[in-house]
């Protein structure tokens, strides 16, 4: 049966090939991609809503839907396209990382002012975008020293104003989703994505850009230097979610990937297999916000978790890539 | 005995040529950094056909290369996020010296020398600060001098005006750190621009794009001989968007920005590798790695002329008529008013940049 295949597909046309994306694409944005954002619009309203009934930052009804509205957006996060991307609405929900610190600056200076902006979703989206998100909310809910700022009716309104905020993008999202969906599943001239082969670009693009911010940003940065750690520039460090966070973008990725490398059954047990690895690390490491990269066996373990993910990238890109006719150029490759 | 006008004679062949100059390494036009089949990154020098003059190795990958005015010196700089740059004659191969980039800093890969050949300027990272700034060398014994702000974010090429007294430089306005490699840390507030500054640093014009083309990474230069910079740009937005990837500025002046019809345009994937003018001055043209496409266009009317299908093209120089490029497939063409044409395929992988090594000629 296996050589009558291989001869089939010598025999057929290079087109023939190409042209056969629709089931993974079908497949992908199904049952990979739509289902996300309805997810997440889903816990983003409970959060809107928690929010309402309860602003106290120590309420663990707020904080529990809080953490899975945040699971929610982690577990779409790396879909960095299309309506994701639109109006910088990923950055909105999760202004990460923050190098200059506007996050804290943008909230103290609502709190200080006494911002109207949080009276009007409208308004609030108009707003530096440092103070919108997940990572703008876990500053008001986790931060000691935002709960000494200003007063305490203030900060209840701010707290419902980036609630709210969060949901709006994520309906927005969700519905942007269900109508950018055919470009995807129905690539050619009445779609944005001119051929199946550059549909499936995006969505590898996708893969690969997904596990290159979980390895070089949300490990490197607390990583640092083995000589200058730097636990406290961790991912949403303040709920000790930063480990969570590398474990839910890797658990959606393999997802991703295996939907991807479908035709290609040695490759996706050579991803499933790596994946496996990675994500069996992080569940080991037992070191939620990476405080541990201080101390010397510490830092090794993540950097031996960063490894694995970086074990998973290369046969991405040099297995997976080029089935998909991803170019592999010296220069194009390069970015610079 | 030595006569009194021997004496001077000798003096006078000493300071004239204490160094080869570049015709002792058989006067190559361009520079350029490669890959080759047993592993070896090496700098060439290459003539105005693409054959190899002389070719010397490298400790790692580089990105681009500055060629001294008149000595046959360069300066190869690693790949970016790259601590070190170095030195070459090019005559024995010799390493002169290893730039080293002062603590808390990096270099970006650009370079270049100043008209008389006494100083050398490179782009650099602040990476605590997340600033850019322009290192200052003393180019006869490369000795650091100092450094002053390069205007902005992310500076990564860097020419030298006509009039010898001014830099321009693409700040590209991302900020990156090399503790997370390349990963783009500002794209919702990054904000490039075109800054000039005089050769001390005093700031003396600085160009933005519209707020529509923020994310639009204003990266490689190219100058032609009355002071026009042409830009080349690397778009961080959506991909289903196909903005410009070239512009054209004039100081004083308002930016032009040059595009494709859409077809030519949105295969380009958001990229432009290299920018040049042709020898002429009447064309421009940047090349396209990710879409595989040299594009060129008339100055004059900032009209698109015609688009080329090169695999993998990046390098990209004016030639002895028209525009020379080369290919991470090893290629060396020359595009003249209606073609191109390959005139060399050594078995090598060229790097982004083909270096001029007289910019003005």
């Amino acid at each position: 049966m296996r050589t009558f295949s291989i001869i089939t597909a010598l025999l057929l046309p290079l087109g023939a090939q190409a042209q056969d994306r629709a089931p993974i694409l079908m497949d992908a944005t199904e049952t990979h991609i739509l289902p996300r954002f309805a997810q997440l619009a889903d816990a983003t309203e409970t959060l809107a809503t928690t929010a309402q009934a309860d602003c106290a930052p120590d309420s663990e009804d707020l904080r529990t839907a809080y953490r899975a509205a945040f699971d929610s957006w982690i577990s779409a996060s790396h879909l960095r396209f299309g309506p994701t991307e639109t109006d910088d609405r990923a950055f909105a929900m999760a202004f990460w990382p923050d190098t200059k610190g506007f996050t804290p600056k943008t909230l103290s200076r609502h709190i200080a002012t006494e911002d109207a902006a949080v009276g009007s979703p409208e308004a609030y989206a108009e707003t530096s975008i440092a103070g919108r998100g997940f990572l703008a909310l876990e500053r008001m809910l986790y931060d000691p020293a935002m709960a000494e700022q200003g007063s305490a009716a203030y900060r209840c309104a701010l707290i419902r104003a980036i609630a709210t905020d969060i949901d709006r993008n994520a309906e927005a999202m969700n519905t942007d989703w269900q109508t950018y969906a055919p470009n995807l599943t129905q690539p050619g001239d009445d779609s944005l994505y001119r051929s199946g082969d550059e549909a499936m670009q995006e969505l590898f693009r996708a893969l690969t850009t997904g596990l290159e911010f979980t390895a070089d940003t949300r490990l490197g940065r607390p990583l640092g230097t083995f000589e200058r750690p730097r636990p406290n520039r961790a991912e949403a460090r303040r709920s000790g979610r930063s480990l969570r966070h590398v474990e839910l973008s890797l658990i959606a990725l393999r997802d991703l990937a295996a939907r991807l490398s479908f035709d290609h059954p040695q490759i996706a047990a050579d991803l499933d297999v790596a994946f496996a690895r990675a994500i069996d690390r992080a569940q080991a490491l037992d070191d939620p916000a990476f405080a541990g990269v201080d101390t010397p066996q510490g830092h090794i373990r993540v950097e031996a978790l960063q490894q694995s993910i970086n074990d998973i990238r290369e046969i991405a890109s040099t297995e997976l890539g080029p089935t998909l006719g991803i170019s592999a150029g010296f220069n194009s490759l390069d970015g610079d | 005995m030595t006569s009194r006008r021997d004496f001077l004679a000798g003096l006078a062949a000493a300071s004239l040529a204490p160094v080869p100059g570049w015709s002792s390494v058989g006067a190559p036009d361009f520079l350029a950094a490669a890959l080759f089949p047993d592993g070896s990154y090496r700098l060439s020098g290459l003539d105005g056909k693409g054959a190899i003059l002389f070719s010397i190795p490298l400790p790692a990958r580089g990105h681009a290369a500055a060629a001294h005015p008149f000595k046959a010196q360069a300066v190869a700089f690693a790949r970016r996020p790259g601590t070190f740059a170095i030195v070459f004659d090019c005559a024995s191969g010799t390493v002169i010296k290893r730039l080293e980039a002062p603590k808390g800093r990096h270099f970006y890969g650009h370079g270049t020398f100043s008209a008389n050949g006494d100083r050398f300027f490179t782009t650099e990272n602040d990476y605590e600060a997340a600033e850019g700034v322009i290192g200052v060398w003393d180019a006869v014994n490369y000795i650091r001098l100092g450094e002053f702000p390069s205007g902005g974010v992310g500076p990564h090429d860097m020419r030298l005006m006509p009039d010898g007294e001014t830099l321009v430089i693409a700040n590209g306005g991302i900020e990156t750190h090399p503790e997370t490699g390349r990963t783009k840390l500002n794209l919702p507030t990054m904000q490039p621009n075109l800054t000039y500054v005089d050769l001390s640093g005093s700031v003396l014009a600085q160009v933005e794009l519209t707020d529509a083309l923020r994310k639009n990474s204003i990266r490689h230069l190219a100058v032609r001989g009355d002071g026009l910079v042409g830009f080349a740009m690397q778009w961080q937005g959506s991909l289903t968007k196909h903005p410009p990837l070239l512009g054209l500025h004039r100081l004083g002046e308002e930016p032009r920005l040059l595009s494709a019809p859409e077809t030519d345009q949105s295969a380009l994937q958001g990229y432009a590798g290299s920018i040049a003018f042709a020898a002429d001055g009447n064309s421009i043209a940047i090349t396209c790695p990710r879409g595989n496409a040299l594009l060129r266009f008339d100055v004059e009317s900032a009209a698109f002329t015609d688009a080329f299908a090169l695999e993998d093209v990046c390098g990209l120089g004016a030639g002895s008529e028209g525009l020379v490029f080369t290919t991470g497939t090893g290629a060396f063409g020359a595009l003249n008013a209606t073609r191109a044409e390959i005139s060399a395929q050594p078995d090598c992988q060229w790097d982004n940049h083909l270096i001029p090594i007289r910019t003005f000629g």
